[in-house]
């Protein structure tokens, strides 16, 4: 129960016990008045009667006519007359009308109308003692309006004081409404600073204590932050020319080379500078340095106009261009641009062009070829290119036969779109230290003409021709129409593309879906989106995050290789995991890891290493600290 | 002879307890005799004196020596002594101040004759017109009986009378605290809880209780 409540509610019991109490006792006050103004009544009758008797000098039927001329004119429920051998000589009673006073009022409320006694005389003489009693039911009548009264200004009362104890208290709690904001927002990871500090002592000292705590954590974000960004130079940025390094490369060419890549191959050319001690020697350490930034530049140009294309140095005189869907008819002339412009650089800085020359080698690799095949394919292109007097060399990968067309596969995959039938297969990502499933991780098949495909062999065609989003759309409506129940109260997750997330209609497509049919997902689910998605589109990406956390959807990050230039997204966004290569995490110094560590902890996010084959990677990666794991190893681990 | 002893030696004893029950208790005396002095005890001791002359004389008797010792008390108006148009005074205020005003003298009579054994239903205050002095006056009236004529104790006249023979004072109304209470208490036939019969008598009752001095 919240303070607000319980302060609330003891208040309110407080006043309505006061309140209850004052109208008991305005009530009992009312009571002792009636019955005293009973009395008076009684008396003044009593006492202005027996002087009147007195002058019939001790006529009965006289005063008998008296008393009754009074008992017809007033209320009164006996009026009495005795003589002084205490004999009644008249009486006139009456009874008591109740009926506009409700029996249980009756039963009750006692009210006592005292008898007010006068002595009556004529002369010197004694005639007796006259009674008078009032009536009680004028009385009761009276009283009970009065209850009736009071109950109803008391009503007023109670619920005007509590609508105004209940503003009061608002007010006044107002700021620790605030600090509990802050303090959940500090338990989801999020870090708010209160500017208000409110005045009240005891709310003041927590907000302080709060902000000095959410400013510490913010600092150590930043440093992890700066850190990460200091390691990111160190690691994979050639201090020389800016260009990406062989690190970066191998780090990201999983993302390039992988079954759902959105680009099916491409060229790599892989150039080499020769003749570098010579230049040095006649031109000096500086001008070979600024000899490389042109070289770098004249790369860039060429590279313009292909999507994500990725440059890297390789080494001191060796370089990686590689261009995704660029087909071989393109290569040649992109690498004779190339040597070209290069040729002209060189002769700017009036080297000899025998001695100081570039090759290329002009590799075409396909997306299912491993790095390892990437690159020494490139290799011998370039080894074939530096023999050649052109120096440049092309080279093809042998690429597999492919079984279907474009045209088979479309019309393969529409019909699995059209009927419904793709169907989810979950593996598992483990946390290998405390031996349990963090969570599992969807992924699909497809079934056609009586052949059931794996994600690894209809994605790739499916991003080809352009229906992966098509795919994403159906299985969304399939996840959240029909879920697989015996995933009930587990955590899944599913990986989304960035072309599918990029798309302009699928926030509206998500938002209806999810509208409709997320409060009946029996199980939590967390939603993967590239890293790339996270850096590029941010504002997008806050967008989808409001849309998943009102629905109980958390954010998860894959392919994450940390080459942002800043990771406050991390912060602004906080998915729940970021899933990287074992290559990546391995690949790390430990300055860089510590970095990623401090802002992944400080918010909440774990780590997660996907692809893990063997027990020495997993060992390796345990030996960094990073524990949950995804892959073919997970299937030896025994969970407890 | 031992049975004669003992018979007087219980008598003597009742004698005794009963000579220890004064009109004025020791410890009120003690505190009239701080607030008004010397002369004050003096009046308080020929009042008991006086009391006790005729404890055990009829009711003529004790009549006759009450309204003697009462009667030398100076009249002095309520306005003069007590600051007040009207006001009931106790008795110990009555002789403890050595003045009143009538009903003052009632008042110390009829206690006095009610410490002496008089029938309270025999006394009554009575409201009177005073022709002599064309004023309201008040005076203690004594019934034998119910029915017989009253005997008038008056502060202006010292002899008591019969009524018949006060020609000067026109009855107007008569009563008794005691009977109204027992009255009032009676009523219907209903227990009520009424210690109401008077309004002056009422708070005379209540500075009786309290000892007001």
């Amino acid at each position: 129960m919240t303070l607000f409540k319980q302060i609330a509610i003891m208040i309110s019991i407080f006043l309505v016990i006061i309140l209850t109490t004052v109208l008991t006792l305005n009530f009992q006050s009312a009571n002792t008045s009636v019955q005293d103004r009973l009395y008076e009544d009684a008396k003044n009758t009593a006492s202005s009667l027996s002087l009147s008797l007195g002058s019939a000098n001790g006529d009965v039927s006289m005063m008998s006519t008296m008393i009754n001329a009074n008992f017809d004119g007033g209320e009164y429920l006996i009026i009495s007359l005795v003589d002084v051998d205490d004999i009644l000589l008249y009486e006139r009673t009456a009874e008591s009308e109740y009926s506009e006073v409700p029996s249980w009022f009756l039963e009750n409320i006692t009210i006592e109308a005292p008898v007010a006694s006068a002595n009556v005389s004529a002369g010197w003489s004694q005639v007796g003692i006259l009674n008078v009693q009032s009536d009680v039911a004028f009385a009761y009548k009276q009283l009970y309006t009065i209850l009736m009264n009071l109950l109803i200004s008391f009503g007023l009362i109670t619920i005007t004081a509590l609508v105004v104890l209940y503003i009061i208290l608002a007010a006044i709690l107002k700021p620790l409404k605030e600090v509990q904001k802050q303090a959940e927002a500090v338990g989801r990871n999020e870090f708010i600073f209160q500017k208000n500090i409110p005045n009240t002592k005891e709310f003041k000292e927590v907000v302080l204590g709060m902000n000095k705590m959410v400013s510490k954590v913010k600092a150590m974000f930043d440093k992890g932050n700066a850190e990460l960004k200091r390691q990111k130079e160190l690691e994979y940025i050639d201090p020389t020319t800016k260009l990406r390094n062989r690190k970066y490369l191998i780090d990201k060419l999983p993302e390039y080379l992988k079954i759902d890549a959105a680009s099916k191959g491409g060229i790599n050319i892989m150039t080499s500078l020769s003749g570098l001690i010579e230049a040095n020697e006649q031109i000096g350490h500086r001008d070979v340095d600024q000899l490389f930034n042109d070289i770098a530049t004249i790369f860039r140009d060429h590279a313009q106009g292909y999507e994500d294309p990725l440059i890297a140095r390789m080494n001191g005189t060796e370089f990686s261009i590689l261009l995704p869907d660029c087909p071989s008819i393109n290569a040649l002339a992109i690498a004779e641009g190339i040597s070209r412009d290069t040729a002209t650089v060189i002769a700017k800085y009036e080297l000899d062009a025998d001695v100081v020359f570039i090759a290329l080698g002009v590799y075409q690799y396909n997306y299912k070829q491993n790095i390892g095949q990437l690159l020494s394919g490139s290799d011998n292109a370039l080894a074939q290119a530096k023999f050649k007097d052109s120096k440049i060399h092309l080279d093809k990968s042998l690429e597999d036969e492919e079984v279907m067309g474009k045209d088979d596969w479309r019309a393969v995959i529409n019909k699995a779109i059209d009927t419904n039938s793709f169907e989810f297969v979950s593996w598992t990502a483990v946390d290998s230290k405390a031996k349990k499933v963090a969570h599992h991780a969807l992924s699909l098949t497809m079934q056609a003409d009586d052949k059931k495909y794996f994600y690894g062999q209809f994605m790739a065609s499916a991003n080809q021709i352009g229906l992966s989003s098509k795919i994403y759309q159906n299985i969304m409506q399939m996840m959240f129409k029909s879920p697989d129940m015996k995933l009930k109260n587990n955590v899944c997750s599913i990986r989304l593309s960035f072309e599918y997330m990029n798309m302009r209609e699928t926030y509206t497509e998500l938002s209806n879906l999810l509208k409709v049919y997320a409060h009946q997902l029996p199980f939590k689910l967390i939603l993967e989106i590239p890293d790339k998605m996270f850096r590029q589109n941010s504002t997008q990406m806050q967008e989808y995050k409001a849309l998943f956390e009102k629905y109980n959807i958390d954010m998860g990050i894959y392919e994450f290789i940390g080459e942002s230039d800043d990771y406050q997204y991390l912060q602004d966004l906080r998915p729940v995991y970021i899933k990287g290569e074992p290559s990546y995490f391995l690949s790390q110094s430990d300055q860089a890891l510590s970095a990623l560590r401090l802002i992944t902890d400080t918010v909440g996010i774990t780590l997660i290493a996907t692809g893990v084959m063997s027990i020495e990677a997993l060992e390796k990666l345990q030996d960094k600290d990073i524990y949950v794991i995804q892959g073919k190893v997970t299937e030896i681990i025994e969970l407890s | 002879m031992n049975i004669l002893r003992f018979v007087l030696l219980l008598f003597i004893i009742s004698t005794f307890s009963y000579a220890s029950k004064p009109y004025v208790e020791k410890v009120l005396l003690k505190k009239i005799t701080k607030k008004y002095k010397v002369f004050a005890k003096k009046r308080f001791f020929y009042q008991e004196k006086s009391l006790d002359s005729v404890r055990n004389k009829t009711d003529l008797e004790k009549l006759n020596k009450v309204n003697n010792f009462y009667n030398s008390v100076r009249y002095m108006s309520d306005l003069k002594v007590y600051k007040k148009k009207d006001y009931w005074a106790t008795p110990w205020e009555f002789l403890g101040k050595d003045k009143g005003d009538c009903e003052d003298y009632v008042i110390s009579k009829y206690f006095a004759l009610l410490y002496l054994g008089v029938n309270s239903k025999k006394l009554f205050f009575t409201y009177v017109r005073s022709s002599k002095f064309k004023a309201a006056h008040m005076v203690l009236t004594y019934f034998k009986t119910p029915r017989s004529e009253p005997l008038i104790l008056d502060n202006n006249n010292h002899k008591i009378f019969p009524a018949s023979k006060r020609k000067d004072l026109t009855p107007i109304y008569n009563f008794n605290g005691e009977s109204l209470y027992r009255a009032s208490k009676k009523g219907n036939g209903k227990k009520v809880n009424s210690k109401k019969a008077h309004k002056k008598w009422d708070q005379l009752m209540r500075n009786m209780k309290n000892k007001k001095i």
